[in-house]
């Protein structure tokens, strides 16, 4: 039981690492796009590494909690199905609405393409 | 807009009432009732927005473990390095990246396939799909790259989606 906790333990570790790193990410990236790149990181390792030691600990600590478990696969399921598309619009308006990086991007095939 | 068919109404209803018992996690008779009547109404309504290809292809069981082997095996891999690769950059001082936006070349012909490949690719730190055009049949992605390391076209492709695609493909085609 206690390797559990341990593992339990790094687990929430890792995932308060990963938000750390997107947080840090986010403050000092240069641009919009590479900002919201750095921001990926906190809902995908940073969420579910706390949702999974959570979920362990809902199943092992809590006689089997099975209603609290399946709450929880409710929840990383949900934030790994909306994330991708609220980014993606985001990204996409940002685009559209003129936001350009201040140093010139190394390819820009969208702005070749579409919005010239 | 296409019509309403039976075998799509089927599987909304499912997928929806399933949501509901895990949303409420209770098995009194009232509550699947309630359930049940208003997944029904959800599914009569939504079935044709929700499925446009075949309803029931997920029951082949040769589909149904190569996406389970995707979801459980494939992408967390290639998500933990994603992330592990961003959180250096993050740490390690974010002068050095290189962004830009490529071009890339999709093979997926289905419309779940190219959707899932592009929240598969969202998903991992380090690329964000933006757009997505179709010329001469061949469906291109526009993706922003934190690093760009290869010039637009296959190249850049294989090095951003090239094992996610590989694992989309035997779930899809």
């Amino acid at each position: 039981m206690t390797a559990l906790r341990i593992v339990i333990d790094v687990l929430i570790g890792i995932g308060a690492i990963f938000a750390l790193a997107g947080t840090i990410g986010i403050l000092k990236m240069p641009d919009a796009f590479s900002r919201m790149q750095a921001s990926t990181c906190i809902p995908t390792l940073g969420t579910i590494c706390p949702l999974l030691g959570a979920l362990l600990y809902a199943i092992f600590f809590k006689n089997g909690d099975v209603a609290s478990a399946v709450k929880i696969g409710v929840i990383c399921l949900l934030i790994l199905v909306t994330n991708p598309l609220g980014s993606h619009a985001l990204a996409k308006g940002a685009y559209k609405a003129g936001i350009r990086p201040e140093k010139k991007m190394e390819t820009d095939d969208l702005g070749r393409d579409l919005y010239e | 807009m296409q019509k309403t068919k039976f075998p799509a109404v089927v599987a909304t209803f499912v997928v929806c009432f399933a949501f509901w018992v895990l949303l409420t996690w209770s098995f009194t008779m009232q509550e699947l009732i309630a359930g049940a009547v208003i997944s029904l109404a959800v599914a009569l309504f939504s079935a044709r927005f929700f499925i446009h290809e075949k309803a029931f292809w997920f029951l082949n069981p040769l589909k149904f473990f190569s996406g389970l082997f995707y979801w459980i095996c494939i992408f967390p891999v290639e998500l933990v390095k994603a992330n592990v690769n961003m959180a250096k950059i993050c740490f390690g001082g974010c002068k050095k990246i290189n962004p830009g936006i490529v071009k890339v070349p999709v093979d997926l012909k289905s419309d779940y396939g190219q959707a899932a490949l592009a929240n598969s690719i969202t998903l991992t730190p380090g690329t964000i799909t933006m757009e997505t055009a179709e010329e001469d049949g061949q469906t291109y992605f526009y993706i922003h790259w934190i690093d760009v390391t290869a010039p637009s076209g296959k190249e850049a492709g294989d090095a951003i989606k090239g094992t996610l695609e590989k694992g989309l493909r035997r779930v899809w085609e």
